[in-house]
């Protein structure tokens, strides 16, 4: 199983604190003192962190005991070459801490049959993650179960002084009663399943089923701009990724290419020949529009903002919403950036608008692993939800 | 055919803030290389900027000293363009949404008349950092000092509204002053604390149109300045007289060659907002506080000192443009000095005193207290301005009062009729030629008695009634 990891850690876990005992795994993105953290890029080649991440130094404060770092896709972006979730299958961690830009911790515990969240934007600090996507990628989490998450998100949520772009108040406990179940109104976006093969459409409605059954009161929205969440992230997203990935020119660290006679041309050849095809396409993608299509992107911020007050509306008109997880894309190892999205369909949202998600698996092969989502700030509440239904498929076997 | 050019400044200043502006490290660029840095400020992968309210009040006082107005929103953009002193491929600027808008300068034109020249807007960024080029045994090699690297910066945009070298520099030397006054910065164009960047376009004289510009950077003093708008001015008028279009680009000024050479422009992209830089909302109250803690600018000072001093209007620009000077002057007269000649002791005798001894005016052992008990001597006739002015050496040198000085060096001066009558005689006595000279109506002759009878004094002879004697003995 080693082979999931990219460097363990060799100290020994502390016994202290109310998270001791609980072995944590971190993707490259998420930076440890000390540790190479390459963010699964040859153009971090070499790169060792000076400071430990603000979610790494919460963790570890509580006793939490930070065992090695997983193999990750080039800075996180997609799960092409990510081994994310393996650690927590296979029970040699209790959890992972990854980049969350537009779904990755939710898939891959899909993928992985475990919880995963994407806390909302604002609640957990992004000192020390590596990322591309500052306005929308989040330190996700994966875990055995949502009672875990809750813990680790105690140790991880509220203001830092070492992130200024986070809320001054500090968030609640976590704690956030269970729901009732007739008193809760659970939203099914009928334009988020358009995209899924029959097969994954039938599953999904199972699991629809079981909520039904569980006493919610599920009812059918409709959401008519959901089909912009994906061109709005691309746009905004890679235009992100080109200004911030600016940074990467094999100067201080990566590998430099030999042979250039100027520093232009060293930057040209190094980034050319540090970068993996996809994230190469995707930073091309973002210089196209910072520099052919400001306009573009322009619109896109415009219509993002119209995005979140579309998802503010209906939040306030359900509790919750029920979406799938799969893009429906059938492609497990994609190659293009079209690909690489397209099975990101179904998450990409959350990273649009900021709010919070969760991925359950499914109860039974009958059924698909599934997305909830709540409002900004209802992080709590979301969690409980989970717990909730993972209690009552406890009690139902 | 007359042009007439078209001037726009861009003016880089240096807050002199205790830190970077993103991140604790010291504001101190002359350090040793790489000593002030952090992950912050050499931008390494994870680290994220945290902005310093120290610079955001330094740049606040900046603008409202310059009379502009402070937004209530401004915000920080990544603005692209890739270069070795920018490692991270981007600055932190507020491209977009600058932190005051408006503001201007008064100056005083060739012709002797006010002209009002205009601010467009005034923005906050990140200075980059600073590159060294050196060889390596034969090997040209190219150093980056990251000691400047996120220090806090102004950028100050004009309007077009200058049209000849005079106004640039006379801009310059005004803005200078204001800014020292709000205490923002030193403003040195030689340590480079101010950089100027300077748009020049020429059009036909009294047309309005407006054409391709060249900017010019590259100065280190505003003379330098003065020389290459001139210089371009010049050059420009020629190539449009010999048909040749002017092309936007970048010219550095060769201040040893005194022309404008071009330069190889950076690339440069357009900007993107930074989501990890929250957006910067100024509440009223922040400003009214920036507003009560603005000084009374030059300007006004200057005004008041003509109104209340009854000095004149150079002698109370002198004064004002230095607040440092203002501020001694005014401590002089409250101790009972009259203006003039708080004034003129402080032209004349102490700020050369001070700048020779390599003093601050504010720091050294000559306060204001001490000057005035000097000059008080002086005005009572105690001492005469000879004295007074070897005394004033003294004080430099050690913290005893004047008036100790004075009994203990012997420079009372000697106003005893009797004394003086007796060391005008004997000069006289060895003076015949002068004495019949000024008989025979010369009156340089008295000149040089008088000095020759004050010497004889060792300098302590009250000149008034040295005069009056040897007036009367001559007949
Ligand atoms: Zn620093």
């Amino acid at each position: 199983m080693d082979s999931i990891f990219f460097y363990r850690n060799p100290a020994a876990a502390p016994t202290d604190g109310p998270l001791a005992g609980l072995k944590i795994a971190v993707q490259p993105a998420v930076s440890v003192a000390g540790w190479p953290a390459d963010a699964g890029s040859k153009a971090l080649a070499n790169f060792t962190a000076l400071e430990d991440a603000t979610v790494v130094s919460r963790l570890v404060q509580s006793g939490a005991f930070i065992c090695g770092s997983t193999l990750g896709s080039e800075f996180g972006f997609g799960l092409a070459e990510s081994r994310a979730g393996e650690a927590v299958k296979h029970n040699i961690a209790a959890a992972e801490l990854m980049l969350d830009m537009m779904g990755e911790s939710r898939l891959a515990a899909c993928g992985a049959g475990v919880c995963g969240f994407k806390p909302g934007y604002g609640l957990v600090s992004h000192f020390g993650l590596i990322g591309l996507i500052p306005s929308m990628e989040v330190c996700g989490l994966l875990a055995g179960s949502c009672q875990t998450i809750r813990h680790l998100l105690r140790a991880l949520a509220g203001p830092d002084d070492k992130d200024f772009s986070l809320p001054d108040e500090k968030p609640g406990e976590f704690s956030a009663p269970a729901p009732e179940p007739s008193k809760t109104t659970i939203g099914v976006i009928a334009e988020a399943q358009s995209a899924l093969p029959d097969a994954e459409k039938s599953k999904f409605r199972a699991s629809v089923a079981a909520l039904q059954k569980a006493g919610f009161a599920v009812r059918e929205v409709s959401f008519p701009d959901w089909p912009l969440f994906l061109p709005v992230h691309k746009i905004v997203g890679s235009v992100e990724a080109s200004s911030a990935a600016g940074r990467y020119d094999s100067v201080r660290y990566g590998e430099r290419a030999p042979g250039a006679r100027n520093w232009n041309e060293m930057y040209l050849a190094s980034r050319g020949a540090a970068f993996g095809t996809l994230l190469k396409s995707y930073l091309i993608q973002g210089a196209y529009f910072q520099f052919q299509r400001y306009d573009a992107y322009e619109n896109a911020c415009r219509i993002r903002a119209r995005l979140v007050a579309d998802m503010k509306k209906l939040t306030d008109a359900v509790d919750f919403l029920v979406l799938p997880v799969s893009g429906g894309a059938s492609e497990e190892r994609p190659g293009t950036l079209d690909e690489t999205y397209g099975r990101f369909a179904a998450t990409a949202f959350a990273n649009v608008t900021g709010q919070p998600a969760l991925v359950l698996p499914p109860a039974s092969a009958a059924e698909a692993p599934f997305q909830l989502a709540g409002p900004r700030l209802g992080d709590a509440a979301l969690l409980a939800l989970g717990d909730f239904l993972l209690s009552v498929r406890e009690k139902g076997k | 055919m007359d042009f007439e050019a078209v001037i726009g400044l861009e003016i880089h200043i240096e807050l002199n803030c205790k830190t970077k502006m993103f991140c604790d490290c010291p504001n101190r660029p002359g350090d040793d290389p790489n000593l002030n840095t952090c992950p912050t400020c050499l931008w390494l992968p994870g680290a994220i900027p945290r902005f310093s309210a120290e610079a955001l009040e330094k740049a606040s006082l900046l603008c409202l000293g310059l009379g502009a107005e402070l937004q209530p929103q401004s915000a920080f953009d990544q603005k692209v363009y890739y270069y070795p002193d920018l490692p991270k491929g981007y600055q932190l600027s507020q491209a977009r949404r600058p932190l005051s808008c408006g503001g201007g300068i008064d100056i005083t034109d060739e012709d002797g008349n006010l002209k009002r020249l205009r601010i467009h807007h005034i923005h906050m960024e990140e200075d980059v950092a600073k590159l060294v080029h050196e060889l390596e045994g034969r090997v040209p090699i190219s150093l980056v000092d990251f000691n400047r690297a996120g220090a806090p910066l102004v950028e100050i945009v004009t309007e077009p509204d200058l049209r000849t070298p005079h106004h640039a520099m006379e801009f310059l030397k005004a803005l200078r002053t204001q800014v020292r006054y709000v205490g923002s910065s030193e403003c040195s164009m030689e340590n480079g604390s101010m950089r100027v960047d300077a748009n020049i376009s020429v059009r036909p004289r009294g047309t309005s149109q407006m054409n391709t510009k060249v900017e010019v950077k590259n100065m280190n003093s505003v003379r330098h300045v003065g020389d290459a708008i001139a210089y371009e001015i010049s050059r420009q008028s020629q190539a449009v007289q010999a048909g040749e279009a002017v092309v936007l680009h970048t010219r550095l000024w060769d201040p040893d060659k005194k022309v404008t050479l071009p330069m190889r422009g950076k690339f440069e992209g357009p900007c993107v907002p930074d989501p990890m830089v929250p957006v910067i909302e100024l509440s009223p109250a922040f400003i009214d506080e920036m507003r009560s803690r603005l000084p009374e600018m030059p300007a006004a000072r200057a005004e008041r000192f003509v109104n209340d001093y009854r000095l004149t209007g150079e002698e109370a620009a002198f004064l004002s443009a230095d607040p440092d000077v203002a501020g001694f002057f005014e401590a002089l007269v409250k101790k009972g000095v009259a203006p003039r000649t708080a004034m003129h002791w402080l032209a004349t005798q102490l700020i050369p005193a001070v700048k020779e001894r390599r003093l601050e005016l504010g720091a050294s052992r000559v306060t204001p207290e001490r000057l005035a008990a000097l000059l008080a001597l002086l005005a009572k006739d105690e001492i005469n301005a000879n004295a007074a002015r070897e005394v004033l050496a003294h004080l430099f040198e050690s913290d005893e009062t004047p008036e100790a000085i004075v009994n203990a060096r012997g420079f009372k001066q000697v106003s005893d009729a009797g004394a003086l009558a007796a060391m005008i005689d004997k000069v006289l006595a060895g003076q015949p030629a002068a004495v019949a000279d000024f008989q025979a109506g010369q009156g340089k002759a008295l000149g040089f008695l008088i000095g020759q009878v004050m010497q004889s004094s060792g300098g302590k002879a009250n000149p008034k009634i040295l005069r009056e004697l040897l007036m009367k003995k001559l007949g």
